[in-house]
């Protein structure tokens, strides 16, 4: 049996298998079929301070190897959130990791401020494509990167923030770099890639926003050359994520230079794609004598070097 | 909800693109009307399909499913013993009040499946009248369990199988020589289930639509495949539904 355990920002989690926003709610419904309490962490669905209702349907498209999904952040807000969920998937054992978005600078600071202690993370979406007012607008510049996670920290005293970034910026590198410097405790990578799929018969989108964020795991090999980029440019730990599906994918971004991983889409394609990313993770471990996980951060060595 | 090692016992096309597909399960599965699956069909297909269970009786259970993009036309290609994951049962079915004796089951479409699960579940005990709408000749099917039923009504949009009218128009007609059901069960086309919920709203008669939308989980997680609501608020066809009280949705 390896140690799994990877300590992020001074919080230990059991292991570095983190349920990526937006696939798994705040855990009920994937709880009905396995204890959640075994995963690394839960990045809740996106909160905002108000309730939204999202985007129009349809909001999810296949392609292949590859899903488009536009939700819109749809969520009952954070007061419902805290008054109805959060103590219930505390209780689960889990690492909480709540994500939350803004329309304004202002937004951030105060749903991280109402957060701030209840939570063992949070995660700053600044980096939502199907959204106007999701916080795609703070995620694209450096500057604005920097400055949204000024905002964010300013009245957060004991959770660590992570600030989860977009793939569709000119460098990821000086965006990592930038929220460092913002003051994070990680950064997250990356969110989805905006696309969009074509129903030919009806010469229309098919998701009604018109584009949608491409996950899945045709976008693992853009994922994994930016999960190192980010790891290069910065001191802070880097999570990684996109087209996880298996332990295989997952110790990439490892060996990358993340600390920890997420996964997300690989939990529609099957529901119980965590349970056995961690116990193959494990299982690798043992294969190569390596007595923990943590070990694997960063030990990619490239060609001709 | 589990999610079966399903094998393929049967896959075979039963009206113009439509196919009924078999499977052989690891294990027992209790199944209510108008709940549904999510099928796993693998490869470069990171969603599984969600379609309606026909038939389901202990360790065998029946899909039917439309032809409609590459996944299903993949479902289609596999033969007896290809082993897929389905993860089921899911949704909230029908449910049918004690005191509600005689039941109309209004379809169209692909919609009329899941109704197939209402006729096998109440056929017995209740009296049911079903009326159904389909495109053409061609893609009639059904009929020997649509049979079973107390009363039954096929129809076609171009009149080359029973009356040319829809579903609705049908139901309406019988309605209109007084034979009025406690309760109206439906599934099939938007416009379809629209035009019913204007009929039964009119007339006062309780009803409920199974309604189909693009899903992502198919277990109430990912949000993405909700409806609007009369109050205002959304609902998860996959885990709120996809049954409801027609006065409840926006349609």
């Amino acid at each position: 049996m390896a140690n799994l355990a990877v300590t992020l920002c001074g919080v230990t989690l059991k292991n570095p298998v983190i349920a990526a926003s937006g696939t798994f709610g705040f855990g009920r419904e994937f709880h009905e079929l396995y204890d959640i309490g075994q995963l690394g962490g839960v990045s809740t669905k996106g909160l905002t301070l108000e309730p939204r209702l999202g985007n129009p349907v349809p909001r999810i498209a296949e392609s292949r190897g590859v899903i488009l999904n536009a939700v819109g952040l749809q969520n009952p807000g954070v007061e419902h959130f805290i008054e109805h969920d959060l103590d219930w998937l505390k209780s689960t054992g889990t690492t909480v990791i709540a994500n939350v978005a803004g329309k304004t600078l202002e937004d951030y600071e105060r749903i991280c401020a109402r957060l701030d202690g209840l939570v063992d993370m949070i995660e700053l979406n600044i980096s939502c494509p199907n959204v106007k007012s999701g916080g795609m607008a703070f995620g694209i510049q450096p500057k604005m990167v920097e400055e949204v996670t000024r905002y964010a920290t300013k009245r957060l005293k004991t959770t660590p923030l992570i600030v989860k970034l977009s793939p569709n910026v000119e460098s990821i590198s000086l965006n990592a770099k930038a929220a460092e410097n913002g003051g994070a405790n990680a950064v997250s990578l990356i969110n989805t890639l905006t696309g969009m799929a074509i129903d030919i018969e009806r010469r229309r989108p098919i998701i009604a926003n018109n584009t949608g964020g491409v996950s899945g795991a045709g976008v693992k090999p853009v994922a994994v050359r930016m999960t190192y980029e980010a790891a290069q440019a910065v001191q802070i730990p880097v999570i990684g994520m996109g087209g996880i599906t298996c332990a295989e994918d997952a110790i990439e971004f490892l060996m990358a230079g993340a600390t920890a991983v997420q996964v997300g889409t690989a939990n529609f394609t099957d529901p119980y794609a965590m349970p056995k990313i961690i116990q193959g993770l494990n299982d690798w471990c043992d294969r190569h004598k390596i007595e923990n996980v943590s070990e694997l951060t960063g030990t990619l060595q490239l060609n001709g070097k | 909800m589990k999610d079966y090692v399903a094998t393929i016992v049967k896959n075979e096309k039963i009206a113009e693109n439509i196919y009924a597909v078999t499977f052989a399960l690891d294990e027992d599965c209790q199944v209510r009307c108008g709940q549904f699956g999510n099928i796993s069909v693998g490869g470069t297909h990171l969603l599984r399909r969600p379609i309606a269970i026909c038939k389901a009786a202990g360790r065998e259970v029946t899909f039917c499913y439309q032809i409609k993009g590459e996944g299903t036309q993949k479902l289609k290609t596999m033969g007896a013993g290809t082993r897929l994951h389905v993860l089921m049962p899911l949704g909230n079915g029908f449910f049918v009040e004690a005191n509600e004796r005689k039941i109309a089951l209004v379809g169209g479409g692909v919609g009329v499946f899941p109704l197939i699960s209402v006729l096998r579940e109440y056929g017995e005990e209740k009296e049911i009248s079903a009326y159904i709408g389909y495109r053409n000749k061609g893609a009639v099917c059904g009929v020997e369990e649509f049979e079973k039923a107390t009363k039954f009504v096929g129809v076609t949009d171009d009149g080359s199988y029973g009356e040319r009218m829809n579903a609705v128009q049908a139901f309406a007609a019988d309605l209109e020589k007084g034979n009025r059901p406690d309760v109206v069960l439906a599934c099939g086309p938007t416009p379809m289930l629209r035009a019913l919920k204007a009929l039964v709203e009119q007339e006062g008669i309780p009803c409920y639509v199974s309604l189909e939308e693009r899903m992502g989980c198919g277990i109430g997680a990912c949000l993405v495949c909700v409806c609007d609501l009369t109050n205002g608020k959304k609902a998860r066809v996959c885990k709120d539904g996809p049954v409801f009280r027609v006065t409840e949705v926006n349609l």
